[in-house]
């Protein structure tokens, strides 16, 4: 198992919004999370990332259990671990080339030409070759995603986790930041995906998890978990997301 | 109006006003700077401090926003010396600015401690950042973006409030121009120049503000 989560429990100011979440992750796959709002998503991929602290359950990278408590140790996780938030989260002050340059520049210390090519070339395969000196505000939601993604790549991590990458996008945009992520899986990416666009979700995965309240109700391939699920939670969320 | 105007009689002391204008650019100036560091210090007490101070700052925010300047120097200059603290008029009236801008200048800081992203810094934080590189990449910009144009402001009203230091007698522009007007009684043109200096002033603050936001944080900040 290259990520595994044991027993996964964690909450926000005394309220559980995690109960018991166990699942993996192999090189290469790609998993996604599927379930109503408030069901703990984008909970699991924050936890992943020490943005909120686990309060029960193991978490191991390559085997090796990961403390959380202990800063070297998440900052390690983060190394690994690159997510990608629903709301771009791009810092406002910079252009796109140094929101994707100023990780490996100044946390990592990388050599600055080899850098800025890369970032370059980062910026060029989400197809935003001509935006390199634009500032976020003179971007599209779907470009400022797309430069979010290129940042995320940009430490190259081993792990991509995707929160809602499309949740706040107009519907024409959200087709070219799925075909940004088609690339990217068909490279081989390891991914974990909040998402609530099933059928892409369906096209790229190849285990889907479903959740609610905090936890895993229902695991299996795409196929199965749409076309028969075998909970009846996951069946009325599955009717009631396919009818429209 | 049955006016002769006598420019001859006031250009001779034009010198003398514009040293005046200067004293006033430094009150405003060292007020200001004062000021500011005032209102940081207030501001992160109030953002992140214990409950007794931020008490005790609020008292001294509603306190200075809610008497006029003039009375608050008037306590320095004429009420601190029953207390055994003798300020002349000058300090009186630095320190009288500079604790007013302070009280205002709290609430500016106040408000961009507030508007700093939560969003940023989880991005920051995910990508490895430690907290003095958020604070030198993500905070510090966005502080100065959002803070650029209302501290601007401030410091414009500022350089035209220093004109209250006259009635002190201390001889920044509106004092001098009092001392000439003293002399040969030619109001109309003495204070005609001293308006023009004033607005010469904060026309060339104005400008010069404007054009280092434009270039330094990329906004067209209103300054005035």
């Amino acid at each position: 198992m290259f990520l595994s989560i044991d027993g996964l429990s964690a909450g926000y100011g005394g309220t559980r919004v995690l109960e018991d979440v166990s699942f993996s992750l192999e090189r290469g796959e790609i998993v996604s999370l599927i379930g109503p709002s408030g069901s703990g998503k984008s909970t699991v991929l924050r936890c992943l990332v020490g943005l909120v602290p686990p309060e029960a359950g193991r978490i191991a990278l390559d085997g090796s259990a990961v403390d959380y408590t202990s800063r070297a140790a998440v900052r390690g996780v983060r190394d690994r671990l690159a997510i990608v938030f629903q709301q771009y989260n791009l810092f406002q002050n910079m252009t796109a080339l140094d929101n994707v340059a100023i990780a490996p520049l100044k946390v990592k210390g990388w050599p600055k030409a080899e850098v800025m090519a890369d970032a370059k070339r980062l910026l060029d395969t989400v197809g935003l070759g001509d935006k390199h000196g634009a500032y976020p505000d003179q971007l599209s939601g779907g470009q400022q995603q797309r430069v979010a993604i290129a940042r995320a790549l940009a430490l190259k991590p081993d792990v991509l986790l995707l929160d809602e990458i499309t949740s706040a996008l107009d519907p024409e945009l959200v087709t070219e930041v799925l075909d940004t992520i088609r690339g990217l899986a068909a490279n081989g990416m390891t991914m974990l995906v909040v998402s609530h666009e099933m059928a892409f979700v369906r096209e790229v995965s190849s285990r889907v998890l479903f959740m609610d309240r905090g936890r895993v109700i229902e695991t299996g391939p795409p196929a199965e978990l749409f076309d028969a699920p075998r909970t009846e939670r996951a069946r009325d969320f599955v009717t009631k997301i396919l009818r429209h | 109006m049955n006016y002769t105007f006598q420019w001859g009689q006031v250009t001779g002391h034009i010198p003398y006003l514009a040293g005046g204008a200067m004293i006033a650019l430094q009150l405003a100036f060292f007020g200001f700077a004062i000021g500011m560091v005032v209102g940081a210090l207030c501001a992160a007490t109030k953002a992140y401090g214990p409950k007794a101070a931020r008490r005790l700052v609020d008292a001294y925010v509603s306190f200075f926003t809610n008497t006029p300047l003039l009375v608050q120097i008037f306590f320095l200059y004429y009420g601190l010396p029953d207390a055994g603290i003798f300020l002349d008029s000058y300090q009186a009236v630095l320190v009288g600015i500079s604790l007013n801008a302070g009280a205002y200048l709290t609430e500016i800081q106040r408000a961009g401690f507030m508007s700093v992203r939560r969003t940023e810094l989880d991005a920051a934080a995910t990508l490895g950042f430690s907290r003095l590189q958020m604070i030198r990449y993500v905070v510090v910009p966005h502080l100065l973006k959002t803070l650029y144009a209302p501290l601007a402001n401030h410091y414009i009203v500022m350089v035209l409030g220093t004109s209250i230091a006259a009635i002190f007698g201390v001889e920044e522009l509106t004092g001098r121009a009092l001392n000439v007007n003293a002399i040969n009684f030619r109001s109309f043109e003495i204070f005609s120049i001293a308006a023009g200096m004033y607005i010469t002033l904060t026309i060339a603050a104005s400008a010069s503000l404007y054009w280092f936001g434009l270039y330094a944080f990329r906004i067209k900040a209103k300054v005035f």
